[in-house]
């Protein structure tokens, strides 16, 4: 009876868009660093560890408030007892694994055990939960034990809890982290020559020296000595001890030297990977990007003009190494990745951001491979794509290109309108370079309420020196050419203009007008 | 059909389609090409004034016969190649216009410096495309369908022909939009040789011999040079 309510709680938990969206957004806030809104979950929790700190630190020597206290303990272990249990509750789902099993069982006709699917969910969280970081999560709770006052120094593992909120520590380790088989046997020689010389003096100097009274004294002093620390409480007052003194001190310095090479190397090996890291994790913080495959001639052209109106939301990825440091060297953000890969487009933010990526490498394969991938990530990513020739775009589009650009279709109709217009490829060149003189531009009724409602005779732009090329019609989803002079303008139209830019954006300036409704 | 020849230096796959529209297009088109792969390709692509030579060398361009109406199109490959070909056929022809593809802005200056009469960079106008597509999505679609060969479409230069209905008529006093068309701008004669757009805000008169750039549906443009030739 109880299994079968425990089971039927399972399918509703399973079949439950509430329950899913909630465990969802927890699991966000807790674990997704892509997570737009977790860093102001990060803030609050940093925030609550310093104040605690704070406190450890002032009650030292001060009497505190009630108040204060009942925060400490309370509010602020409160919290940390919910997020310590909310992370063990996100690590895996127990309704999932119950409903597979009792399915299986359903299909294979077997009797349903709940103890299985229990066991194997309980048997993962204890994992999760014997991990140093949730084990560092539970000693950062235990403070609010106040019978035992011995306790209140474990306020400092919430120090520890910082690892979890700030990368940059996080880093710092993981750079460590790949040199552990160096700084081990640092470890382990450092372990070795302490206790021989600790061993040593105590040998030598037991019965001469009044400040060695046990090994503990001379481990003690061994350790100060070898890290070059030397407070000068313990001394060696014998000639032997002094000769011991003397090896420890050459080796000690010959260690130190040692541990800075190792974790100096480390870093300069991760710098630029810890740059680019960087780089990404900046551009995932925004809402849209964009991620720019390729750092050859249309890409240095696209950013010479364009650049500036991007500002920093866009990315280029490139495999060679000096094109890398060329781009970098010419002011634009890139990093050095092979585009083609999937982990490289997996690293940003396709759940939560706007991606558009532009497939510019100067290889037709790789470019419809990147299209591939990116689709094959997200959908949501829009892809524009370098293609050149017309099989290639054909195969671009069938990859799921949004885009494709041909620069060999659009330099062959200028040449040959060169040749046989000559008068008009004035006209097309201004059109397509997007001269100054004749630019060709969108007034999105959505962001210029002030037009909705009129006719094209009542906004007559001629008086704005600018010419109306059409109308996008949001009714009917068209383009109207030459739009008649009765047309009356829709909320979500965009009116394309043709003029000086300086005509244009006067036009849109005094018809600015955003609607919120 | 365009009464002018043309020569076009090199051929590859990336100029294929420009040789194809303009042996429709033109009088006469000369293929000068540098390698024997190239000449191949151009021959089995049907072409029969196909010519083998070093194009580094004057004395064979010099007998290659260029009038001086004729156009001349460097599309090498190689863009060195292309900028001494260019300055090449400039000292040998200086009054033929030389049209020439360029890949980067330094190209461009150096194909200007070397005497090119237009020079397309083929990537700055893609540059300009992308920049379309990400923000100018109603511009991209006009200017697809323009450049479309299905899309029945386009831009027209038509000229004022003698005792024609525009001549006299000032500019803002003639209304296009009853013609379905859309007047870009013009080479007014009277003025100067230079193409001056209508949104430049100069009060301009239509004379005969000035010519106009309209766009517009291809049946409207034709009514319109008849509207206007009649």
């Amino acid at each position: 009876m109880l299994i079968n309510l425990i089971t039927k709680f399972a399918f509703f938990l399973n079949g439950s868009k509430k329950y899913k969206q909630f465990k969802y957004i927890a699991s966000n806030f807790l674990k997704e660093s892509d997570y737009p809104y977790k860093k102001y979950f990060d803030i609050f929790m940093i925030l609550l560890i310093v104040i605690s700190i704070a406190i450890l630190v002032y009650e030292v020597k001060h009497p505190v408030a009630d108040w204060v206290d009942f925060f400490d303990i309370y509010i602020v272990t409160v919290i940390f007892t919910i997020e310590y249990l909310a992370r063990a509750w996100v690590h895996n789902d127990w309704h999932v694994m119950v409903v597979r099993e009792y399915t299986e069982c359903q299909f294979l006709k077997r009797n349903f055990l709940l103890w299985k699917p229990t066991k194997l969910v309980l048997k993962e969280k204890l994992t999760y939960l014997t991990t140093p970081t949730a084990i560092i999560d539970l000693l950062a709770i235990l403070p609010a034990y106040r019978p035992l006052r011995v306790l209140r120094i474990f306020v400092l593992f919430r120090v520890f809890k910082l690892l979890r909120y700030t990368k940059s520590i996080h880093q710092f380790l993981n750079v460590l982290a790949t040199k552990k088989f160096e700084l081990f046997t640092l470890l382990f020689l450092l372990v070795f020559i302490t206790v021989t010389a600790g061993i040593a003096i105590y040998v030598f100097e037991a019965k001469q020296n009044d400040n060695i009274d046990t090994l503990f004294d001379a481990l003690y002093w061994a350790l100060i000595t070898i890290s070059t620390v030397g407070y000068g409480d313990i001394s060696p007052v014998t000639i032997e001890g002094r000769v011991v003194s003397m090896l420890i001190i050459v080796t000690g310095i010959a260690m130190i030297s040692f541990v800075t090479s190792v974790i100096v190397s480390s870093f300069s090996e991760k710098l630029t990977e810890l740059k680019e890291n960087r780089i990404v994790e900046e551009m995932n913080k925004q809402d849209s990007f964009m991620i720019i495959c390729g750092y050859g001639q249309m890409t240095r052209m696209f950013l010479k003009h364009y650049a500036k109106e991007y500002d920093k939301s866009y990315i280029i990825i490139e495999k060679d190494k000096e094109q890398v440091e060329v781009a970098i060297k010419e002011g634009y953000s890139a990093i050095h990745e092979d585009p083609t890969r999937h982990d490289v487009i997996t690293k940003f933010n396709t759940d939560y951001s706007n991606i558009t990526l532009l497939a510019l490498t100067g290889s037709d394969v790789a470019n419809v491979y990147i299209t591939l991938n990116a689709k094959a990530i997200s959908k949501n990513i829009r892809v524009i794509t370098r293609a050149s020739s017309q099989s290639i775009a054909k195969k671009s589009r069938l990859a799921g290109a949004d885009s494709v650009v041909m620069p060999n279709l659009i330099a062959n109709r200028m040449l040959f309108t060169a040749i046989t217009q000559p008068v008009m490829y004035r006209a097309i060149y201004a059109v397509l370079t997007g001269e100054h003189l004749a630019q060709l531009d969108e007034v999105d009724l959505k962001y210029h309420q002030k037009l909705v409602g009129k006719t094209i005779r009542e906004i007559d732009v001629r008086q704005h020196k600018l010419l109306c090329i059409g109308v996008h019609a949001s009714c009917s989803n068209r383009f109207i050419f030459n739009a008649p002079l009765e047309y009356q303008l829709e909320k979500e139209d965009v009116l394309l203009l043709m003029g000086r830019q300086v005509s244009i954006n006067h036009f849109k300036e005094i018809n600015e007008e955003v609607s919120y409704v | 059909m365009f009464k002018k020849s043309a020569f076009m230096f090199g051929y590859s796959p990336k100029t294929v389609e420009l040789a194809n529209e303009l042996s429709d297009e033109i009088l006469h088109l000369f293929i000068v090409v540098e390698s024997k792969d190239a000449y191949n390709k151009a021959i089995a692509d049907g072409y029969s004034s196909v010519t083998l030579l070093d194009v580094t060398d004057d004395t064979k361009l010099e007998s290659l016969n260029v009038a001086e109406e004729d156009y001349l199109i460097c599309v090498m490959d190689d863009h060195y190649l292309n900028v001494f070909l260019t300055l090449s056929l400039h000292a040998l022809y200086p009054k033929a216009t030389i049209v020439a593809l360029s890949d980067s802005p330094h190209t461009t200056q150096k194909l200007k410096m070397a005497g090119a009469t237009r020079i397309i960079d083929l990537y700055q106008v893609s540059a300009n495309r992308i920049h379309n597509i990400l923000n100018k999505p109603v511009t991209t679609q006009l200017i697809e369908r323009l450049f479309s060969a299905d899309e029945d479409f386009s831009f027209k230069e038509m000229v004022i022909p003698q005792k024609s209905k525009l001549d006299g008529v000032m500019v803002d006093n003639f209304d296009f939009s009853q013609h379905g068309v859309i007047l870009l701008g013009m080479i007014d004669n009277r003025l100067s040789n230079k193409f001056i757009f209508i949104t430049s805000g100069l009060e301009n008169r239509f004379d005969v011999g000035d010519t106009l750039v309209c766009i517009g549906y291809n049946k409207d443009l034709e009514k319109f040079k008849d509207y206007i030739s009649s």
